[in-house]
């Protein structure tokens, strides 16, 4: 695993800085958190955050987050007093790690309100993956496709045609640990942070989860064999 | 006199206590099966949910029911493994409970003099039906949601005494007040549930005839049965807690209910699936209402419809049985993925055919 490097900056969280390249998980694309044993990519989340921060927090919440449940991604306090710091709140008052996420000004797009993230993942069938289809699926329009006023081609949507425009294009955030910010490693990132934000506890859950299956696969053959042996003397 | 120093101190001044102490020193006969077990493991899980259900309960606000159950998730200490339990442990209990009242229907455990037992057991299905689908509205889900829209709506439109019993359970269209009164009733059903389950293993006890023959002691015998499948329970609760926490509970509830427009479909967990199968098949408020409770009177009614007088039922019965124990699985499916409106037709016509047409037909063919 690559070192976790974070440095927040000023503005919507604009990440510049070097150190250690992320591994290449694009190509073929894996996400560390899926399957069985998945626990979340830290670093990825870490990066996704930026570019929620970057590109989506204008118009989607994540009311089920505050600011310093970011320190489970591995911020220290101090980064995330940065990055709580340096939030706007609506009252004109600078957030704390103890605000929730901002509230966006309610943007209303066609009828359309963009849907709080915080549990997005959970929401949809194939979760992460889905949203990584989501946020790469945007483009021209098959011919013979009449796209409604206000929308825009979307592979993954079901119906094809949404009223969120594209916002990842390469290079919409700068990572602080140096990673080439592509708008595929931006999507996949970001359906990282998104997958944590869904289910914070994903890595516990699977590491309490595979130490209790441990114990009572032991126990339940221990109990069978003695239920036997007592069956066998008195049964 | 005598009898009681025999029964000990505990339970010459407490009976309840005392008859929990003497099941250890019961005297059964040998070689009874692993489903035998299926009722303890069922009192277990009443038990996991009480007090799961307890530590929820101290969190919730009806007011803000999708908000606070996040909360509990994410900002109470080990809070998400409680609502695991809570979940899981309702799972779970509908799968023991549908295999329980499967194989005493394989087995025609439900004959005399077992009928009230087996009616008792018909009862604990509706109460953690009921308590399980206020358990899914509660959850603030969309799919719980709409649920309980289509419910309220239909509410309103009964009259006379049904519609005055539904607006007191709703208390006027759905809101946060609705949210506090399903909570209550959530809980004083789940207080019931142990109640009835109680009554039923004291009944299924009276009705179990007296060893005859050789018999062998509670302790260490079937102790050691029970504890054996206790730790097997225990393993399925945690692969399925650590590995598919969400499986078969309907994934509409993952989304905030005001996030989604009218779902063509409701998603139920899968213990509803076919029940409201049952109850969609037929048209009309009081359609729905009708089938359900139809349903319920003649699986209380099987001892009677049932015209067999020998205790183990014949081949063909058996195969029957398990035609319908398919028929319900198949019921639960077509509802959680509709395909169309006749299968559930179908599948529902077949359910009231077997226990109307079917069981005193072949019983009584069987039985001469
Ligand atoms: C200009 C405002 C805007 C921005 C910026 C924006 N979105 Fe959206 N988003 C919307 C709207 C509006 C919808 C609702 C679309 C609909 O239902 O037709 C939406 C819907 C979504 C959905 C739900 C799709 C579904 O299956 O229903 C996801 C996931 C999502 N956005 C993720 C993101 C992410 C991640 C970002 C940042 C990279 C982002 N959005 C940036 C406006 C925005």
């Amino acid at each position: 695993m690559m070192r976790r490097f974070f440095a927040p900056l000023l503005a919507a969280g604009l990440l510049a800085g070097v150190a250690a390249h992320a591994e290449d998980t694009l190509s073929p694309l894996r996400f560390q958190s899926s399957g069985a044993f998945g626990s979340i990519d830290l670093a990825a989340a870490q990066r996704g955050f930026a570019v929620y921060q970057g590109a989506c927090a204008s118009c989607h919440g994540m009311n089920g987050l505050h600011y310093r449940d970011l320190e489970a991604l591995g911020l220290t306090p101090e980064q995330v007093a940065g990055i709580a710091g340096s939030v706007k709140l609506a009252d004109g008052s600078a957030a704390t790690p103890d605000s929730r996420f901002k509230q966006p000004a309610l943007v209303n797009m066609g009828g359309a309100v963009p849907p709080d993230l915080s549990t997005i993942v959970a929401q949809r069938p194939g979760g992460t993956r889905y949203i990584y289809d989501f946020l790469t699926g945007f483009g021209p329009a098959p011919a013979g496709m009449k796209l409604l006023p206000g929308h825009n081609y979307n592979a993954a949507f079901p119906g094809g045609q949404v009223s969120m425009p594209a916002v990842l294009r390469d290079n919409a955030v700068t990572y602080a640990d140096g990673t080439k910010a592509t708008t595929a490693q931006e999507a996949a990132d970001v359906a990282e942070f998104l997958t944590w934000a869904s289910e914070p506890n994903l890595s516990a859950r699977h590491a309490v989860g595979l130490r209790a299956v441990i114990f009572f696969a032991f126990l339940t053959i221990v109990a069978v064999l003695t239920k036997r042996r007592i069956w066998r003397q008195e049964g | 006199m005598q009898m009681e120093a025999k029964q000990g101190w505990l339970a010459s001044r407490v009976p309840g206590l005392g008859c929990a102490c003497g099941l250890m020193r019961e005297a059964r006969p040998p070689g009874q099966p692993w489903f035998n077990a299926l009722p303890v493991l069922l009192g277990v899980l009443l038990a996991v949910l009480l007090a799961s259900g307890a530590v929820v309960t101290v969190y919730y606000n009806p007011w803000h029911a999708y908000d606070s159950l996040q909360g509990i998730a994410r900002e109470v200490r080990g809070g998400w493994v409680v609502l695991g339990y809570h979940q899981i442990g309702a799972s779970l209990a509908f799968a023991l409970l549908y295999l329980h009242l499967f194989r005493t229907l394989l087995t025609g455990g439900y004959r005399a003099p077992a009928e009230f037992a087996w009616m008792l057991w018909v009862k604990l299905l509706a109460v953690l039906l009921l308590t399980g689908w206020l358990g899914f509205v509660l959850n603030g889900g969309a799919g719980g949601y709409w649920s309980l829209m289509n419910a309220g709506n239909a509410a309103v439109r009964l009259n006379g005494f049904p519609g005055a019993v539904a607006m007191w359970f709703l208390g006027g269209p759905p809101g946060g007040s609705t949210f506090a009164r399903l909570l209550v009733l959530h809980v004083l059903l789940a207080l019931c549930a142990v109640l009835v389950i109680w009554m039923a293993c004291a009944a299924a006890k009276k009705a179990r005839p007296m060893p005859q023959g050789r018999a062998v002691p509670f302790w260490p015998v079937y102790a050691s049965q029970y504890f054996a499948a206790l730790a097997a329970l225990a393993l399925v609760f945690a692969l399925l807690l650590g590995f598919a926490p969400h499986w078969g509970l309907g994934g509409q509830n993952a989304i905030p209910a005001g996030d989604m427009a009218v779902p063509v479909a409701i998603s139920y967990p899968w213990y509803l699936t076919p029940a409201a199968g049952l109850a969609g098949a037929f048209h009309g408020v009081a359609g729905h209402i009708w089938a359900v409770i139809a349903a319920a009177l003649l699986l209380y009614a099987l001892p009677w419809l049932d015209r067999s007088r020998r205790h183990r039922p014949g081949r063909l019965y058996r195969a029957f049985i398990w035609l319908l124990g398919l028929d319900v699985l198949a019921l639960g499916v077509v509802t959680a993925f509709p395909m169309g409106s006749l299968l559930p037709a179908l599948f529902t016509f077949w359910f009231f055919f077997h226990f109307l047409v079917l069981t005193p037909l072949v019983t009584m063919l069987e039985a001469v």
